[in-house]
C-alpha cells in the first residue's frame, strides 16, 4: 500500500505541477483583470445609461439602488434643447482632418526623432509634449490670440489646426517608438537590393510603422472629439462640438442626467472604432522582420 | 494677377472701412425705436450663458418671431464663458454680443471693464425691476451697467423625512449639526454662492451682525480682525459637516442620501427636481438668521458687434411675457416686481422676513480667500 502510494506520489513530474501552477495563476490573473475591467470601466458605463435614462418625473434618489422608472425623456431633452446633431457633424467633421494632419506632419518628426541622431534631441522629443503638458484653457487662450491675429479664429481651419496641434504629441511619441523598433539591417538589404527612397517608404517604413501609426490615429482621433477648451474659445459661437455641450452640463452646473446623454453619445462611436482598430492592430509585419512569424 | 491683387486690396479696405464704422446711431441718446430698428439692421445677437438651455432655446425662437433678429444661443460653462469674454477683451470685434453675469466673475468683470454702458437708462423697463438690483449684484457696484433678469436666493433644503424641526436660528442650526454629525453640508465657498451664503451668516452670527460693513467701498480691516472666531468654529466642527464641491454638488449628495440638510440656490433646486435629479419631497426655506440672495444679470460687452441686438434681446428677456415663462418653465424668479408669482420653492413672506443683502464685495472676496487658508487648507 505504502508503495503505491509513494508511486503515485512520484507519477507528478515537477515540470507538470509547474506547468499547473503557472497555468491556475494566468486563470487568476485573467479574472482578476475581467473582474477589475468590469469594476473599473464596465460598472461607470452602465451607470451612464441608467442615468441617461432616468425619468424626469421620477426621481433616482437614495435609498433606490436601482431608478423607479426609465424613460427617453433625457435623451428628448438633449435632442430638443441642444445642439447636438449640428455638434455631432462638426465634431466628426474636424477630427478626421485633424488626424490626416497629424498624420502628415508627425511622420517625418518621428522619423527623424526615431532614426536620426540631432544635436538637441532628448529636447525636441521633450518639447513636442508641451500642447498635453500645459493646461489646456491657457493654451486656448493664448492660442486664442495668434489666431485672432492671423484670422484663424472661428474659422473651420484655425479648429482643424487647433484639434491637430492636441493631437500631435501622441503621434509623434507612439511613431517615434515604432520607428526605433525598425531593425537597420532590414532597411540595408533594401538598399543593397536598389531600393530607392520612395520604394523604402512604401515598403519598408509604412508597413512596419502601421500599428504605432493606428495606435496614434486613435489617440488623435480621441484627443480631437474630446476637446473643448481650444474649441470653446476658438471655435464657438461659429461651432459647436459635443464636448461644449458636454461641459454646459458637466462643469459648474452639473446636471447628471443631461450630463450622461451626452457623454454616452460621445463615447460610443469611439469605442466601436477602437474594436475595429483592434481588429485591424496587427504586428505581423514587424514581427516577421524580426524573425518571430 | 497685379489688377486682381489691387481689386482685393480695395475690397478689403472697403470692409474695413464698413466693420470699423460702428453703430451708425449713438445707442446713449437715440430713441427705443431707432434702436429696434437698428437691431434689425443688425441681424442677429449672440448671446452666451450657462444655464437653462430648454427656456433661452425657446426664447430665442420667440425673439426671431417678434422682430425677425436670429438670436444665436450658446451655454457653455461658466468659468470657460468668462475666460473666452477676457480673452477677447482686447478685440476691436468680439465674438459675443451679450452674456449672462454671475457670482464672482461679477467682481473680475466689473474691475476688468468688461461691459458696455450704462444700460438702465436706455431699457424701457428699468424701472420695472427694483433698484438695488441696478445698483448692486454680488456686493459690488455696477452702476447700470448690468441689466437684471432674474432673482434667486439661497435658502436651507432639506428631506423632511429625515429633518423633523427645521433650524431657525444660528444656535438651533448648531445643535442639530451636533446632534447629527456629517448629515449638514455645504458647499466651499470658492466654488459656489450656497457656501459663500452659508459662511456669509454664520460670519454675522459669531461676529456681531452684518451691518457694520454696509456701504463700505473698501475692506477695513479693523471690522474683520475677529473673523478668526469664525475659522475657529468651522475647524472645530468639520468634522461633523460635510463639504461639497459645488451648489449642484450639495443637491446631488442629498439625493444621494449622504446628507439631509444643507444651503442651495432656489432655482438650482427647483432645475434639479424638474430633470428627475432631486426627490419631489425636498423642501426650502429661509430661517430667520438669514440668508442672502441676488440674481444674475446680463451684460453688452463692449466689443459687441451688434449693441442695439445685444438691448433689444435684454429689453426682450425683461418683459413680463418672457420673464413668466421662464419662471413656469425652469422655476427662475423675475426680477420684475410687477409679476404675480405662485407656487415657488420659498415663501413670499421668507424672502420679504429673512432674505439679506450680501455685505460688500471687498469683504466677500477676502471671506473666501481666508476660509479657504484657514479652514480648507487646515
Amino acid at each position: 500500500m505504502a508503495e503505491l502510494a509513494i508511486a503515485k506520489k512520484q507519477k507528478t513530474p515537477w515540470y507538470v505541477s509547474q506547468a499547473r501552477r503557472k497555468r491556475s495563476f494566468a486563470i487568476l490573473l485573467t479574472t482578476f483583470f475581467i473582474v477589475m475591467q468590469i469594476v473599473w470601466v464596465g460598472l461607470p458605463i452602465f451607470m451612464t445609461v441608467l442615468w441617461s435614462l432616468v425619468d424626469p418625473n421620477h426621481p433616482w434618489s437614495y435609498p433606490n439602488i436601482l431608478p423607479e422608472k426609465l424613460s427617453w425623456g433625457q435623451w428628448v431633452y438633449v435632442f430638443k434643447y441642444t445642439n447636438i446633431i449640428r455638434a455631432l457633424k462638426t465634431s466628426y467633421t474636424i477630427a478626421p482632418f485633424a488626424v490626416l494632419l497629424s498624420f502628415i506632419l508627425s511622420l517625418p518628426t518621428a522619423y527623424v526623432l526615431g532614426r536620426k541622431q540631432i544635436p538637441g534631441k532628448k529636447f525636441f522629443q521633450t518639447i513636442v509634449l508641451l500642447p498635453i503638458i500645459m493646461p489646456g484653457m491657457v493654451v486656448a487662450l493664448f492660442l486664442s490670440r495668434v489666431f485672432t491675429a492671423f484670422g484663424l479664429a472661428q474659422s473651420f481651419i484655425g479648429l482643424v489646426l487647433a484639434h491637430t496641434l492636441m493631437g500631435l504629441p501622441y503621434m509623434i511619441r507612439v511613431l517615434t517608438t515604432s520607428f526605433e523598433a525598425i531593425p537597420q539591417d532590414i532597411i540595408d538589404a533594401a538598399e543593397n537590393l536598389g531600393a530607392n527612397t520612395f520604394t523604402k517608404i512604401k515598403d519598408i517604413f509604412l508597413p512596419m510603422v502601421r500599428p504605432g501609426l493606428l495606435a496614434g490615429m486613435v489617440f488623435a482621433f480621441t484627443t480631437s472629439i474630446e476637446e473643448f477648451n481650444l474649441t470653446f474659445i476658438i471655435g464657438t459661437p461659429t461651432f459647436e462640438t459635443i464636448p461644449t455641450i458636454l461641459y454646459s452640463f458637466l462643469g459648474y452646473n452639473f446636471i447628471r442626467t443631461n450630463a450622461s446623454v451626452v457623454a454616452l453619445i460621445m463615447m460610443i462611436p469611439n469605442i466601436v472604432m477602437l474594436f475595429a482598430v483592434e481588429n485591424i492592430l496587427k504586428s505581423d509585419y514587424l514581427s516577421a522582420s524580426l524573425g518571430k512569424l | 494677377m497685379k489688377k486682381l491683387l489691387a481689386m482685393m486690396l480695395a475690397m478689403f479696405a472697403l470692409a474695413g472701412v464698413a466693420f470699423a464704422a460702428g453703430p451708425a446711431i449713438d445707442l446713449q441718446t437715440a430713441s427705443w425705436d431707432q434702436i429696434v430698428a437698428a437691431a434689425k439692421a443688425e441681424g442677429s445677437v449672440t448671446f452666451y450663458a450657462w444655464y437653462f438651455p430648454d427656456y433661452f432655446k425657446e426664447a430665442a425662437a420667440d425673439f426671431e418671431k417678434q422682430y425677425g433678429i436670429k438670436a444665436n444661443v450658446i451655454i457653455g460653462d461658466q468659468t470657460a464663458n468668462f475666460n473666452k469674454a477676457i480673452a477677447e477683451k482686447d478685440m476691436q470685434v468680439g465674438t459675443i454680443d451679450v452674456m449672462i453675469v454671475g457670482g464672482q466673475w461679477v467682481k473680475t468683470t466689473t474691475d476688468l471693464n468688461l461691459f458696455y454702458g450704462p444700460i438702465r437708462n436706455i431699457l424701457p423697463d428699468a424701472n420695472k425691476m427694483p433698484a438695488t438690483a441696478w445698483e448692486v449684484q454680488e456686493g459690488v457696484l455696477i452702476k447700470g451697467y448690468l441689466a437684471p433678469f432674474h432673482r434667486n436666493q439661497t435658502g436651507i433644503l432639506y428631506d423632511p423625512d429625515r429633518v423633523k424641526n427645521p433650524p431657525q436660528t444660528w444656535d438651533e442650526l448648531v445643535a442639530w449639526i451636533n446632534a447629527h454629525p456629517k448629515e449638514f453640508g455645504f458647499c466651499d465657498p470658492s466654488k459656489g454662492g450656497s457656501g459663500q451664503s452659508f459662511v456669509h451668516t454664520a460670519i454675522g452670527a459669531l461676529t456681531g451682525g452684518l451691518e457694520k460693513y454696509k456701504g463700505d467701498k473698501e475692506l477695513v480691516p479693523a471690522k474683520v480682525a475677529n473673523w478668526d472666531i469664525v475659522w475657529k468654529w468651522f475647524n472645530d466642527n468639520k468634522d461633523k459637516m460635510t463639504i461639497t464641491v459645488s451648489n449642484n454638488d450639495s443637491i446631488i449628495r442629498m439625493n444621494g442620501g449622504e446628507i439631509s440638510m444643507t444651503v442651495a440656490w432656489d432655482d438650482n433646486v427647483k432645475d434639479m427636481i424638474s430633470k428627475g435629479n432631486l426627490f419631489k419631497r425636498a423642501k426650502m426655506y429661509i430661517p430667520k438668521m438669514g440668508l442672502a440672495g441676488g440674481g444674475d444679470t446680463l451684460g453688452v460687452l463692449k466689443n459687441a458687434k451688434n449693441k442695439a441686438a445685444a438691448l433689444v434681446w435684454i429689453n426682450f428677456i425683461q418683459s413680463k411675457e418672457q420673464q413668466l415663462k421662464k419662471f413656469q418653465m425652469v422655476g427662475a424668479y423675475p426680477a420684475r416686481t410687477d409679476l404675480p408669482i405662485e407656487g415657488t420653492l420659498l415663501s413670499e413672506e421668507d424672502r420679504k422676513n429673512n432674505a439679506i443683502p450680501w455685505f460688500p464685495a471687498p469683504y466677500k472676496d477676502y471671506m473666501i480667500k481666508e476660509f479657504v487658508k484657514n479652514v480648507l487648507m487646515k
